[in-house]
């Protein structure tokens, strides 16, 4: 997964966790990088090709987001 | 029914009001959380004009509340504590003005484990005739507490730390003669033909039906506490962090925060890997190595600022009874291999910036 989504609160994260996964999509919560976002402690990793359709998804849910960016952690390639 | 969950409740109030030495089982009060009760007490004591002094290493849960009454008229004054969590006496002394409303401390920092000595700011506090409230959420149950023989006036914890209790539960100590107005009022099963809030403890703090499964719960983590002694769960953290800290300190290229003294923190210890951020080094030990640690800043930016962690964070362990030295070893080896991987990555970060 290669895109992040960070959030205001744990309260959207797991919410944004549950609609994506509902509607197919792949989700992982992760520790929340600070220097993407200082904001919440969980941001939620995503596939980035799927951008558009995924904020159509959350804002349809009302799930409120942060931020959306292109993360590739080099933690990836630990071992 | 209503008589059998009464009985649980005051149950665990009693054992609870034994276990800190409380005047009588009615000083000790139920709240939500440690950050419920703190509220309780700071809303309930202080009015515009008011004068109160705490530390830089509060949590967000007295700070919060405190910066907020700043707004509405109450003067704050922060007394900084030293690098390693420490407070220099003098200057908690020097802060302190006739007339000073309240004095708020911590037992220990949430970041570092540093232990505030609370005996010695409470004789302070009584010399000075300043109310003192400690916040206990850390070493409630971790470490022994005698509020009559400390002196503190009013004592929040949480129950779901070292009291061993489930989440949502915590109370507030009040000594006899200190006065709390409440911050709810409403039903308290009692002088029910009043439509005024009744005077006396706890139903005067404790409106609404209470939490009495949690409370249960609470009270089965202290009985089984007083089976083993706190003074042993002491022991036992003491030993888990002094093995972590001596571990840790031979590790090349990591940082250890706080007194880095078993004998003057409680159960936790911060730290930071270098090259690494505290989020990376978290993510690696939960999927690579099944451990468990808190990043980031831990609720308590001020806390960071006197540390010089902020705003990056750090990497926190805790412990608590069930921890084993052989689970110390485990996360020692672990941080060994993340510590090389941090070292070798930023090299690679630095031949890519290079080129």
């Amino acid at each position: 997964m290669d895109g992040l989504i960070s959030f205001f609160a744990s309260h959207h994260a797991i919410r944004a966790e549950t609609v994506l996964k509902r509607n197919g999509l792949a989700a992982r919560l992760i520790p929340g990088p600070k220097e993407l976002s200082p904001n919440c402690g969980v941001a939620l990793r995503f596939e980035y090709a799927q951008r558009e359709n995924v904020v159509t998804i959350l804002t349809s849910k009302s799930v409120r987001i942060d931020g959306i960016h292109f993360y590739r952690p080099r933690t990836d390639d630990w071992n | 029914m209503s008589i059998a969950a009464a009985r649980l409740v005051e149950s665990s109030r009693g054992v609870l009001a034994e276990f800190f030495n409380a005047e009588d089982p009615s000083r000790i009060v139920f709240t939500q959380n440690a950050t419920h009760a703190l509220n309780m007490a700071l809303y309930g004591l202080l009015r515009p004009g008011d004068h109160v002094v705490t530390t830089s290493i509060e949590h967000n849960s007295v700070m919060r509340p405190l910066r907020h009454l700043e707004m509405s008229g109450v003067e704050v004054t922060v007394v900084s504590c030293k690098a390693d969590g420490t407070m220099d006496m003098n200057r908690l002394n020097d802060a302190l003005r006739p007339g000073t409303r309240l004095l708020v401390s911590t037992h220990a920092s949430n970041v570092t484990g540093t232990l505030l000595r609370i005996e010695a700011i409470s004789s302070l506090a009584r010399d000075r005739d300043v109310p003192y409230l400690v916040d206990a959420a850390q070493t409630a149950g971790a470490i022994p507490i005698d509020v009559q023989q400390i002196g503190v006036d009013l004592m929040a914890f949480s129950g779901h730390k070292g009291l061993l209790g489930p989440t949502g539960t915590g109370g507030l100590y009040i000594r006899d003669g200190v006065m709390l107005p409440p911050l709810m009022r409403g039903g308290t099963g009692s002088d029910s033909a009043h439509e005024v809030q009744p005077d006396f403890l706890p139903d005067l703090h404790e409106s609404g039906t209470l939490n009495v499964a949690g409370i249960a719960g609470l009270g089965a983590g202290v009985r089984f506490l007083r089976e083993i002694g706190v003074e042993s769960a002491r022991e036992h953290e003491r030993e888990l962090v002094s093995q972590l800290i001596v571990g840790l300190s031979e590790i090349p290229g990591i940082t250890i925060y706080g007194p880095r003294d078993a004998a003057l923190q409680c159960g936790v210890v911060s730290f930071n890997v270098d090259g690494a951020m505290p989020s990376e080094v978290g993510l690696i030990l939960d999927e690579q190595f099944g451990i468990m640690a808190r990043t980031g800043l831990h609720c308590a930016p001020s806390a960071h600022r006197t540390l010089g962690t902020f705003p990056t964070g750090t990497v926190r362990f805790s412990f608590g009874w069930f921890n084993t030295t052989a689970e110390v070893d485990g996360a020692l080896e672990a941080l060994h291999k993340i510590a090389r991987w941090a070292k070798s990555a930023a090299k690679d970060e630095v031949k890519t910036w290079m080129a």
